[in-house]
C-alpha cells in the first residue's frame, strides 16, 4: 500500500489504513470465545431480524466492539467469524471499511470526533481542531499516552446547525468554543465509563427487537 | 413567504414523540383509511399528489411504488433510507428524533401498499437519539396492534426492524446500503440497465422499496387529507409538490431546519434562517455538499424547486443548503469539499477512487501557495473524467462542486495560482482596489 497522502493542514490525511495497522488472523486454536453469556444471547436474538446469517455481520460487530471494551482486536474479529460462520479476511474487510469500527487501532476510553466538514469548516472548525490538537497534544487518529483519549476528524455529522460539532460516544456537543471543550475533558477525565463501549452498547440496545422477519 | 410547517408542525411539543399525543395531534388517521382501501388506489393518490423522492434525485415515488409486483411470489421488502451523510443535511435528525410515528405509520402503509412484509430502517451509527426516539415508537406501535401481525384487525401483517450503520457516506447511495444491509462492505451494485430496478431485484434479490425518511413521513398526509390537497402546496412551480425542508447552516444568524412550500424564493429561505452573518452574501450550495455553488446574485432569483433550480444551474438536492459570507475563501472550501469526496470514496471504481484524490493534490498544492499555471484546467480535466464514468453518482457528485465553483468563482482560482494566496482579504488586494 502506497504512502497515505499527507493533506495541507496539520496531518489530516485522506483515510489509508497504515499496514502494520491491518488485522492479522489470529491462529485457529487461539480463539478463545469471549463473548458473555448475555451477549451470546443477544447475538441470538439479532440473527432472527434478518433473512440470512451474513446480514448479522454489522450488528454482531457492534456486539463484539461491546465485548471487548471497544476494540475490535484481531480476537474480536475471529470470534465473530466464528459465530458467524464467516472466514476471517470477509469479516476484516467488513470492519475495517467502516470508521465506527475501532478495528485498525485500539481506541482510547473516549474518542472525541470533531467534524471539520463544510458547515464546521467555514465556523471555524480548524481553529478548534489546534485547540484540542495542542490540550491532548495528539493529532488525527493517534491517543493520549494515557489511554484516556483519541482524536479523529471526522466527516459531516450532520448536525451543522449546531457548528463546529463534536461527537463523544453517543453524545453530540455544539456549537464548541474553548471553554466547553475545557470542561468536557475534565468531565469526561473524571468519568467512569468508557464512552466508546457505551455507544456500542446503545446501538445493539436499539437494534435488538422481537419483530417476527420472514 | 412563511414557513409552512407541515410534517414539523408539532416538533415543540414531546408527546408528539407518544403515541397518545401523535394520535391526539392528528396521527394514525391515515393508516386505517389505508387499510380500508385498495392497494391501487393508494398507488394512485401517491401519484395523483405528485410525491418526489426526498433523498436526492427527487424521483417521483409512484413510479417505483407502482413498479412492485402486484403478484406476490417471494417477501416483499422496504428499506428507509435514514444514512443522512449529506454534508449541510439535518432534516432526517430532526424528524427520527421528533416525528419518529410519521415514519412508522407512513411505512407502514407503504408496506400495505406494495404488499410488503418487513421493513428495515437503516440508521447511521452516529444518530444514535434519532434511533432511540424510533425504537420507543416502534415498540409502542407494536403494543398496540399497529405492527405486527394482523395490523388493526385486518389480514395484513408487517414487522419494522431497526439496522445501525457504522460510519460511511456511501451507505446512503441506495444500493450499497443494501450491500451493507446484508452484511457486506458499503459498496453499490450493479444498476439499471445492467440489473433490474430494486422493486425487481433489490435486498436479498428480493423486490425492495426505498425511500428516504422524509419521503415516508408525508404518505400519512397524502391519504389522510388526499392527493388533491396535498398537491395543492408547491402548485406555483413546474413539478414539485407538497413541502420541503430545508437544512439551513453556514454564515446565517439561526440555523436550522425549515419546512417550506415548494416555489418558495431561496432569498426568503435565508431571511427565515435570520440573514447571514459577518459581512455579504457570498455563495450558496442550496441542496448539500454535491450540488452545484451558486453566488449572490443567482440567490437573488432562485426559486426553490426541482425544475426551477435549474435556471441557476443548480439543484434542490437533500435540501442542506450553506450561505456563505464575503470572507469566505471558495478555494479553500472546495478543498475541503475534495477531501470529503476523496475520504468517502468506497473505492470500487477507479476513475472515482483516484479522481478524487488527484483533486486533492491539486487543490492541496493550489492552496499551499505552489498552483502551476494551468491547474484550473487540470482540475476540469479530471473532474471530467469522473463525471459519467464512475460506477455510482458518488463520483459525479464528487466533480460537480469543483465544476461549479470553476464557473462561479474563476476569478479566485486565478488569483491563488498567480499570486499563492487567497484574494479573500489579501491585504495588498484590498489597497489596490481603494
Ligand atoms: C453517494 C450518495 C449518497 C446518498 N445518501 C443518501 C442519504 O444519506 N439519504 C437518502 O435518503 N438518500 C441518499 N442518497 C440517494 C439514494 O441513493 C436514493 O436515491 C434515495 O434513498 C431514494 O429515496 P427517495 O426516493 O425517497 O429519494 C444518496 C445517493 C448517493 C449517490
Ligand atoms: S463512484 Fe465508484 S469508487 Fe466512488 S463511491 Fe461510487 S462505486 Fe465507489
Ligand atoms: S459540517 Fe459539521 S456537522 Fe455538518
Amino acid at each position: 500500500m502506497s504512502e497515505p497522502i499527507r493533506l495541507h493542514e496539520n496531518g489530516h490525511t485522506v483515510s489509508n489504513i497504515p499496514l502494520a495497522n491491518r488485522p492479522t488472523a489470529p491462529k485457529r486454536d487461539e480463539v478463545e470465545l469471549r463473548f458473555s453469556e448475555q451477549g451470546v444471547a443477544e447475538l441470538e436474538a439479532l440473527k432472527s431480524h434478518y433473512p440470512t446469517l451474513k446480514a448479522c455481520l454489522l450488528p454482531a460487530l457492534w456486539l463484539a466492539q461491546r465485548e471487548y471494551g471497544g476494540h475490535l482486536s484481531p480476537e474480536a474479529l475471529a470470534e465473530v467469524a466464528f459465530r458467524l460462520h464467516r472466514n476471517f479476511a470477509e469479516v476484516e474487510g467488513v470492519a475495517t471499511f467502516y470508521t465506527l469500527y475501532n478495528a485498525t487501532h485500539k481506541p482510547g476510553k473516549h474518542k472525541l470526533e470533531l467534524c471539520t466538514c463544510l458547515s464546521c469548516h467555514v465556523n471555524d472548525a480548524p481553529k478548534i481542531r489546534d485547540y484540542i490538537v495542542k490540550k491532548l497534544g495528539v493529532k488525527h487518529g493517534e491517543t493520549t499516552a494515557d489511554g484516556m483519549f483519541t482524536f479523529e476528524e471526522v466527516e459531516c455529522l450532520n448536525a451543522c446547525d449546531r457548528a463546529v460539532v463534536l461527537q463523544v460516544g453517543d453524545q453530540y456537543h455544539g456549537p464548541l468554543n474553548e471553554a466547553y471543550i475545557d470542561k468536557l475533558v475534565d468531565d469526561l477525565r473524571a468519568s467512569e465509563a468508557s464512552t466508546v463501549v457505551q455507544m456500542a452498547g446503545e446501538v445493539v440496545k436499539v437494534q435488538l427487537r422481537s419483530g417476527e422477519v420472514k | 413567504m412563511a414557513e409552512y410547517k407541515l410534517l414539523l408542525e408539532h416538533t415543540n411539543d414531546p408527546t408528539f414523540r407518544t403515541l397518545e399525543g401523535y394520535k391526539r395531534l392528528g396521527g394514525y388517521q391515515g393508516l386505517p383509511k389505508a387499510l380500508s382501501m385498495e392497494k391501487s388506489t393508494i398507488i394512485d393518490s401517491v401519484k395523483a399528489a405528485g410525491l418526489r423522492g426526498r433523498g436526492g434525485a427527487g424521483a417521483p415515488a409512484a413510479l417505483k411504488w407502482g413498479g412492485m409486483p402486484k403478484e406476490k411470489k417471494n417477501p416483499h421488502y422496504l428499506i428507509c433510507n435514514a444514512d443522512e451523510g449529506e454534508p449541510g443535511t439535518f432534516k432526517d435528525k430532526q424528524l427520527l428524533e421528533q416525528c419518529p410515528f410519521e415514519l412508522v405509520e407512513g411505512m407502514t402503509i407503504a408496506g400495505y401498499a406494495v404488499m410488503g412484509d418487513v421493513g428495515y430502517i437503516y440508521i447511521r451509527g452516529e444518530y444514535v437519539d434519532g434511533a432511540r426516539a424510533l425504537r420507543a415508537a416502534i415498540d409502542e406501535a407494536y403494543a398496540n396492534n399497529l405492527l405486527g401481525k394482523n395490523i388493526l384487525g385486518t389480514d395484513f401483517s408487517f414487522d419494522l426492524q431497526i439496522h445501525m450503520g457504522a460510519g460511511s457516506y456511501e451507505c446512503g447511495e441506495e444500493t450499497a446500503l443494501m450491500s451493507s444491509l446484508m452484511g457486506e462492505r458499503g459498496m453499490p451494485r450493479l444498476k439499471f440497465p445492467h440489473a433490474p430496478f430494486p422493486v425487481i431485484s433489490g435486498v436479498w434479490e428480493k423486490p425492495t422499496l426505498i425511500h428516504n425518511v422524509e419521503s415516508y413521513c408525508n404518505v400519512p398526509y397524502i391519504v389522510d387529507r388526499g392527493a388533491e390537497w396535498w398537491s395543492s402546496l408547491g402548485a406555483a412551480t413546474k413539478n414539485s409538490r407538497g413541502t420541503k425542508i430545508f437544512s439551513v447552516s453556514g454564515h446565517v444568524n439561526n440555523p436550522g431546519n425549515f419546512e417550506i412550500e415548494f416555489g418558495t424564493p431561496l432569498k426568503d429561505l435565508l431571511a427565515l434562517a435570520g440573514g447571514i452573518r459577518g459581512g455579504k452574501l457570498k455563495a450558496c450550495i442550496p441542496g448539500g455538499s454535491s450540488v452545484p455553488i451558486i453566488n449572490a446574485e443567482m440567490v437573488d432569483r432562485a426559486i426553490l424547486g426541482y425544475e426551477e433550480m435549474s435556471e441557476v444551474k443548480s439543484m434542490v438536492g437533500s435540501g442542506g443548503c450553506m450561505f456563505f459570507n464575503e470572507h469566505t475563501d471558495i478555494v479553500k472550501f472546495i478543498w475541503r469539499t475534495c477531501v470529503f469526496y476523496a475520504n468517502e470514496s468506497c473505492g470500487k471504481c477507479t476513475p472515482c477512487r483516484e479522481g478524487t484524490r488527484w483533486l486533492v493534490q491539486i487543490m492541496e498544492r493550489i492552496i499551499a501557495g505552489k498552483g502551476r499555471e494551468g491547474d484550473k484546467e487540470l482540475l476540469l480535466q479530471v473532474t471530467s473524467q469522473i463525471d459519467g464514468r464512475s460506477f455510482c453518482p458518488l463520483g459525479d457528485a464528487a466533480s460537480w462542486p469543483v465544476m461549479a465553483a470553476i464557473r462561479v468563482f474563476p476569478e479566485e482560482f486565478d488569483y491563488y495560482i498567480k499570486h499563492g494566496r487567497s484574494m479573500v482579504g489579501d491585504p495588498e488586494l484590498v489597497g489596490a482596489l481603494a
